[in-house]
């Protein structure tokens, strides 16, 4: 890889792993998720600090040129991620009819217990 | 007996009142609720002035988020039999004793009330695309059922109390009348169906409009959700 490519890309990933740390700073990631995007950071980065270790890698995995790997990895991860978010949705929906359902019966009886005291308390 | 009526509401300003109206005026005692689905219309108004039982949903759950909240509502008032019924004047207050009957005399679970057994139970037999899809999904839930279920998209039922409480506790909320059907065929329970009579809507629109992909999509998916619901149920093994 040219060592021009290589610096560009060390940028890209620095900037990624700002984002990362912002969205944390922020409260906006549970740290559970934080693991899955610090682990790919740092592959990343040593990926690209090593040199030719993805070029090693790639010939001994037999894919044709190192960037082939890269994509096919890729895709899997990113694959297994949206995989894994539309089981977190689903359950998220579920959670939410139940509390929805919950919320409103409760609702209902806050509502009758209020009428009936007002009734009592104008006797 | 208690008995309850569950009747879904969504954006049923103009069919509410008139449901409502004619089985306060029916000659026997049944108690109602009104389940209001986060109606964007005046619905909310006219069930608060008209001092109409009901619950008003925080959030739109869709029909089958809905009915549970009913069941629900059911199973922590002890009522013995729940009977879903439509708010928008498609379901006749009169075949309530006929549909009522089987879960007293013959120990069924649930009983579906059905435009197609006896066509001329009812005038009203719905449009053609709309047999069609029945007849498909009757098909698959006969392949892996082994019942024969006429009307599987009916919305007019009845069940008794077991069922209110596993109505309660667990109810396929996305295609819940096919589903339901099948999750209770295949835990063992008693399923029947009485022909009863159904009008046409009176407003509103129905829930499958017609445009040509909607009603493929709600095929494929009920579809699907009969052969997952009849492998995992049948898995973690059927009624107690």
């Amino acid at each position: 890889m040219q060592i021009k490519l290589k610096i560009v890309l060390i940028i890209i990933v620095l900037i990624y792993i700002l984002f990362i740390l912002k969205a944390v700073k922020r409260k906006n990631m549970r740290i559970g998720y934080l693991a899955f995007w610090s682990i790919t950071g740092g592959i990343l980065i040593i990926a690209l600090l090593i040199p030719n270790l993805v070029e090693n890698i790639s010939n001994l995995l037999g894919f044709g040129i190192p960037i082939n790997m890269i994509f096919s990895i890729a895709i899997f991860i990113i694959l297994y991620l949206i995989f894994n978010l539309t089981i977190l949705i689903s359950k998220e929906q579920n959670k939410n009819i139940l509390l929805v359902q919950e919320i409103s019966i409760l609702k209902k009886r806050i509502n009758e217990l209020e009428k009936k005291e007002e009734k009592s308390d104008g006797k | 007996m208690k008995v309850l009526l569950i009747i879904p509401a969504y954006n049923e300003e103009e069919n509410i009142e008139k449901t409502v109206k004619k089985i306060e005026n029916y000659n026997k005692d049944v108690d109602y609720i009104v389940i209001n689905d986060g109606s964007k219309d005046n619905t909310y108004k006219i069930l608060d002035e008209k001092n109409i039982k009901h619950i008003d949903l925080v959030h739109n759950l869709g029909i089958g988020g809905a009915v549970q909240t009913g069941y629900k509502y059911a199973y922590e008032n002890n009522y013995d039999i729940a009977i879903q019924f439509d708010g928008d004047g498609q379901h006749d207050i009169n075949c309530i004793d006929k549909i009522i009957d089987p879960l007293v005399n013959e120990k069924v679970d649930m009983c579906i009330g059905t435009r197609y057994l006896d066509k001329s139970s009812s005038k009203f037999q719905s449009t053609f695309i709309r047999r069609l899809g029945s007849n498909i999904i009757s098909i698959f839930i006969k392949l892996f059922t082994r019942t024969k279920i006429t009307d599987p998209t009916s919305g007019f039922r009845a069940v008794n109390r077991n069922v209110i409480e596993e109505f309660a506790k667990n109810y396929p909320t996305e295609y819940p009348e096919p589903e339901s059907t099948v999750s209770l065929l295949v835990k063992k329970y008693k399923v029947k169906e009485v022909p009863v009579n159904m009008n046409e809507r009176e407003g509103g629109d129905s829930s499958l409009t017609l445009n040509f992909w909607k009603p493929v999509d709600y095929m494929i998916k009920v579809i699907l959700a009969i052969i997952v619901d009849s492998i995992s149920f049948r898995r973690k093994g059927g009624k107690k």
